[in-house]
């Protein structure tokens, strides 16, 4: 057997098919809302105030925060998946069942992340085409923004696993939505260029990790970015790839899952 | 009777200080041998389920040795895991599942072939009288038919070895009789036991050899009969109030 069989065995396999199942039976929770809470952005901010401010960076309104909306509805949608899922399976125990089986803690880890992925790259995709008609929109580079959108999700969905594994508390996992990711969404460029803010504003937005994942995402559909694409992208891939650490460490060491 | 050569289980040492300074195990050893029916018994908090927990990597023991028929348990974790079943002692299913998908799952988190897994699910469904709930959800469930399927759920894959954890607790009379009865004839047909139990007379009835867990160490091992004689003891239940501490006057 070599190693990419061993990898994605049976097992694996399996436990991918069930993080799928459980968002897909749970649809109108998880598929439904996100699409469209994004959808009413579009409407809100692109269609009745996109009219007054037109164009940002030489690009129609709608056109310039589309990818952006996508976007964050994408990371949303990842963190959210796996952490409930992580959370809700340590609480009630039933993740037992999967960390005594003879699955590596890195298949669980990637398991539980490729899930959330799929689910965030399913709302992410879904209001990406959805939006495309109001926007006028086309996408210069799509195979580079579907590697973006893949890397993005799966290391908020890889972030949540994190979550879903050190949170005691419920409100643990909706703290990290409401107070830390939201706000970095809204602050991430998703609806301006950073060009528009106040000097020390522009500089703390380059500590903003979305930031970079927004400004990547629109450059590969308008060709248009603040930062050089190229840099962007090894930071949202090394950002992937810490957070896929983190998930893997969660399921090994982290607090309350091996006693 | 099939009985295997080399013991099914064996445990060295075993040692696990909780974080809050709680010594859980201090030192276990403990050998069960193939094909037997093995009661671990002993007080709330002795540490039996923490004893369970470290063997199948629930619990990270801080030290010692564990082997599943030959395998280690940590060095070679997939071998031995393969042939472990585990029902646990709180329910613990998976609320987004069904019956039948409970088993299904689990069967493939074991790598069980799809078609060997259905058929073994189908066996089990009908064994514990859960064909007319197949497709209903475990949340949905009593809870004498929860603790069915979770015991079905760790015989899915065909363990070597079966882990039970107070299986019988918050069981109505009847239930617990046809339990102790399908668990007799697993063991019948030569699959190792290690039952914890409460109930000192699950104990009594159905296994061949004790070992009784005081303080996180092994405080006595030895076949039922043998304890007996050694505590001059008339049932297990004297035995274990010798042991632990409480004489019977």
């Amino acid at each position: 057997m070599t190693l990419l069989e061993s990898a994605f065995n049976r097992s694996f396999r399996t436990l991918l098919g069930r993080e799928i199942l459980r968002f897909v039976r749970v649809w109108t929770q998880t598929l439904i809302p996100p699409l469209l809470t994004s959808l009413l952005y579009v409407v809100v901010f692109g269609v009745a105030l996109g009219g007054r401010i037109r164009e940002v960076d030489g690009i129609p309104y709608l056109q310039y925060i589309l990818p952006g909306v996508a976007l964050m509805s994408l990371v949303t949608g990842a963190y959210m998946n796996t952490s409930t899922s992580v959370f809700d399976a340590k609480r009630e125990r039933y993740i037992d069942d999967i960390l005594i089986s003879p699955m590596s803690d890195a298949q669980i880890a990637l398991a539980y992340t490729l899930g959330g992925t799929l689910r965030g790259l399913i709302v992410g995709v879904g209001v990406f085409v959805v939006g495309m008609p109001f926007a006028g929109a086309s996408v210069a580079n799509p195979l580079l923004l579907l590697l973006i959108a893949v890397t993005v999700a799966f290391t908020f969905s890889a972030l949540g696993a994190v979550v879903g594994v050190v949170a005691a508390r419920i409100d643990h996992v909706t703290f990290m939505t409401n107070v830390v990711i939201q706000p970095l969404a809204f602050l991430g460029g998703v609806f301006y260029s950073a060009d528009m803010l106040p000097p020390a504003l522009r500089i703390a937005t380059l500590f903003n990790p979305i930031f970079y994942m927004v400004d990547a995402a629109r450059y590969a559909t308008l060709r248009a970015s603040y930062m050089n694409p190229y840099p962007t992208l090894a930071i949202v891939a090394a950002l992937a790839a810490l957070a896929f650490a983190g998930a893997w460490w969660a399921m090994n060491r982290g607090p309350n899952l091996r006693y | 009777m099939i009985r295997e050569d080399g013991p099914a289980l064996k445990v060295e040492g075993l040692k696990k200080t909780y974080g809050n300074g709680l010594v859980a195990l201090s030192g276990v050893s403990l050998e069960v041998g193939a094909g037997r029916f093995f009661g671990l018994l002993g007080p709330n908090g002795a540490g039996k389920t923490t004893l369970i927990n470290s063997i199948v990597s629930l619990a990270r023991p801080d030290g010692g040795d564990v082997k599943v028929f030959g395998k280690d348990a940590f060095a070679e974790y997939k071998e031995a895991r393969r042939m472990v079943g585990v029902s646990p002692q709180e329910v613990n299913l998976d609320k987004f599942l069904t019956v039948e998908e409970s088993l299904l799952y689990h069967a493939g988190y074991y790598g069980v072939e799809k078609k060997k897994a259905k058929e073994r699910a189908e066996e089990l469904l009908e064994r514990f009288a859960l064909i007319d709930k197949r497709k209903a959800r475990t949340s949905t469930l009593s809870g004498g038919m929860k603790r069915r399927v979770m015991f079905a759920r760790a015989l899915v894959h065909d363990p070597k070895i079966l882990f039970l954890d107070e299986p019988t607790a918050g069981v109505d009379v009847e239930l617990r009789y046809r339990l102790w009865e399908y668990i007799r004839e697993l063991n019948r047909g030569g699959m190792t036991i290690l039952l914890t139990t409460h109930y000192l007379e699950e104990a009594e009835e159905l296994c061949e050899e004790i070992a009784l867990i005081n303080g996180g160490t092994i405080a006595a091992q030895g076949t039922k009969d043998d304890l007996k004689e050694e505590y001059e003891a008339r049932n297990v239940e004297e035995v274990y109030l010798r042991v632990v501490g409480h004489d019977v006057a």
